[in-house]
């Protein structure tokens, strides 16, 4: 074996051995689902000695009390919608931003990019007052229409889009492209990465809100995946197989879509970090 | 083209949100914290000044609180930070597909979601029958994880650090990868050792990327909320209670609107605080 072998041998076993910090716990989750709960509140090895269903079963027999099939449509719908709205309104007005020539568009970025500092938390009381005037409180749009006047997604795209080459925008102009089927027709084609990642950002951030939901939702069967689960903790906190059960299947769908974007997702975050 | 204010159509849905949600809210969060303003209780708002500030500055509560906010900052972002780049340097090293792989398993945790991670550790940490006493039980040891003030704050950190260490460790990958091939070799040419190549070339080209993610880490870090309420809610003995488990405490079990909003705008003093002083310090490091 030569040098350089020698030195990729052990940056794999350096990582083998590491990963399974990172792994291992996951793994104990999978197979937790499967135990009895005699089994849970006694440690005696990995592997379940009596491979079991009935925790699954229990989970999901029971909508009434556990309506864990109604938190995961919830979770779907908020998240989808939000990362939606926000990707609608923040393009469009990245792209006014960094293309037309606004009266006074400085200033207003300057004011959408200042408020890229200020931490979520301090909108979370007033912002609850607002939703209580509204009447929102405890309905989806409490989730979704205030998360729509974030800043990050305007910055993002008025960053990408001030890249993008003016003489195609000038071509369609002379073709006699509205400026809105311009937008469409050439700018939203060319974007098609950086608005894919602002999407997942914005879904995968909606999809883990635990603060919001936990504020602004009152009825169990309103909840999101993250509070829903949380509940458990309060009233099934003995009944540690059905909790890990219920884990395990909130889980899945985020693990599945991993497994279909993992390349988008970590190509965007990556980005992130080297853009100062 | 002319300016042309209807160009301003196209970004209006965006900017009416964002004065009703970001802006207004910023605006009346403040005023709010002039005032003592209880949700559920007859007394009518009514205008006090800076006194809910000056309450905060006396609370106890808001010392420890702060206090236990900055020991999870203190002990979470630094080891965040060297533990993603040794994993960043051994991702980079391991060429090729497998990189893949590793970088996946290294991510896996953070695909739970924060209830789901909280639930897992909370029973690894069981004083009885979880997991981790399981194993040192053999070698004589039992940690009291989760009922000592002394190991509350640690078990946090190490649950945080399984949890949240893919980020970091993709985005300093990515870094590492931007390192133009050229200089290292140039440096090898030169006699530099690995080590060398290591202290002298590539972390003072990461400078930069190290510190996005350190002001993301240490930003982050402030805020810490669900791991903690879910895992010890702020406990034994109130040690773990951080900022903004108090915030949301004051507003949503005492419904004292007024001073938590007060609280919220001391929150976001120290993050302003902490964020300069770093940009600071780098910016000397640079001259």
């Amino acid at each position: 074996m030569n040098k350089k072998s020698l030195r990729l041998f052990s940056a794999e076993v350096a990582m083998g051995v590491g990963s399974l910090f990172f792994v291992i716990p996951c793994l104990l989750l999978v197979l937790a689902a499967f135990k009895p709960d005699s089994e849970i509140v006694k440690f005696q090895g990995f592997l379940p000695k009596q491979w079991t269903l009935a925790n699954f079963q229990e989970v999901l027999g029971n909508p009434e009390e556990i309506p864990l099939l109604r938190w995961l449509f919830n979770s779907i719908t908020i998240s989808v919608s939000t990362a939606t709205l926000v990707l609608t309104v923040s393009s469009l007005a990245a792209w006014s931003m960094a293309r037309l020539r606004l009266p006074g568009k400085p200033i207003v970025y300057g004011i959408v990019l200042a408020t890229l500092m200020v931490p979520g938390q301090i909108l979370l009381v007033p912002i609850y007052l607002l939703l209580n005037t509204l009447g929102w409180l405890d309905t989806p749009l409490a989730l979704i229409v205030p998360a729509a006047g974030g800043a990050f997604g305007v910055f993002m795209l008025h960053q990408f889009f001030i890249g993008i080459p003016k003489d195609l925008e000038e071509a369609a102009a002379l073709d006699g492209c509205s400026r809105l089927s311009t937008f469409m027709n050439v700018i939203v084609p060319l974007s098609r990465a950086p608005m894919a990642t602002l999407f997942i950002f914005t879904f995968v951030g909606s999809w883990n809100d635990f603060l919001g939901p936990l504020v602004f939702l009152d009825s169990l069967e309103r909840y999101t995946l993250p509070v829903g689960i949380a509940l458990f903790q309060t009233s099934y906190f003995t009944e540690y197989g059905l909790t890990l059960a219920a884990s395990l299947l909130c889980t899945l769908p985020t693990f599945i879509a991993f497994m279909i974007f993992q390349r988008q997702l970590i190509s965007g975050m990556a980005a992130s970090g080297l853009k100062e | 083209m002319k300016p042309r204010a209807s160009g301003w159509m196209f970004a209006a849905p965006y900017l009416t949100l964002f004065t009703a949600f970001v802006i207004g809210p910023l605006i009346f969060g403040f005023a709010l914290s002039l005032f003592r303003w209880e949700l559920l209780s007859n007394v009518k708002p009514t205008f006090v000044g800076f006194e809910n500030y000056v309450e905060a500055y006396r609370d106890p509560y808001v010392h420890q609180a702060l206090g236990a906010t900055l020991r999870f900052v203190w002990m979470a972002v630094p080891a965040t930070i060297l533990l993603a780049l040794v994993i960043a340097t051994g991702l980079n090293a391991v060429a090729g597909k497998r990189q893949g792989f590793w970088r996946a398993c290294i991510y896996v945790p953070h695909l739970l979601t924060v209830s789901v991670a909280s639930i897992l550790w909370r029973w690894f940490y069981n004083k009885e029958f979880g997991i981790l006493n399981a194993l040192l039980r053999p070698i004589g040891i039992e940690i009291p994880w989760l009922s000592d003030p002394a190991w509350a704050m640690p078990a946090i950190v190490l649950m945080t650090l399984w949890w949240t260490l893919g980020g970091p460790s993709v985005i300093l990958l990515s870094g590492l990868q931007n390192i133009p091939v050229s200089y290292l070799e140039a440096a090898s040419l030169d006699g530099a050792t690995p080590v060398q190549r290591y202290f002298r070339i590539i972390l003072p080209l990461m400078r930069p990327i190290l510190l996005f993610v350190t002001v993301m880490h240490v930003i982050g870090g402030f805020q810490v909320f669900g791991q903690v309420y879910m895992i010890t809610r702020g406990g034994p003995e109130l040690s773990t209670r951080s900022l903004v488990q108090y915030i949301y405490e004051t507003a949503f079990n005492n419904y004292r609107m007024g001073y938590a909003a007060a609280l919220s705008w001391i929150l976001f003093a120290v993050i302003a605080l902490f964020t300069l002083v770093q940009f600071r310090l780098m910016r000397e490091d640079r001259s």
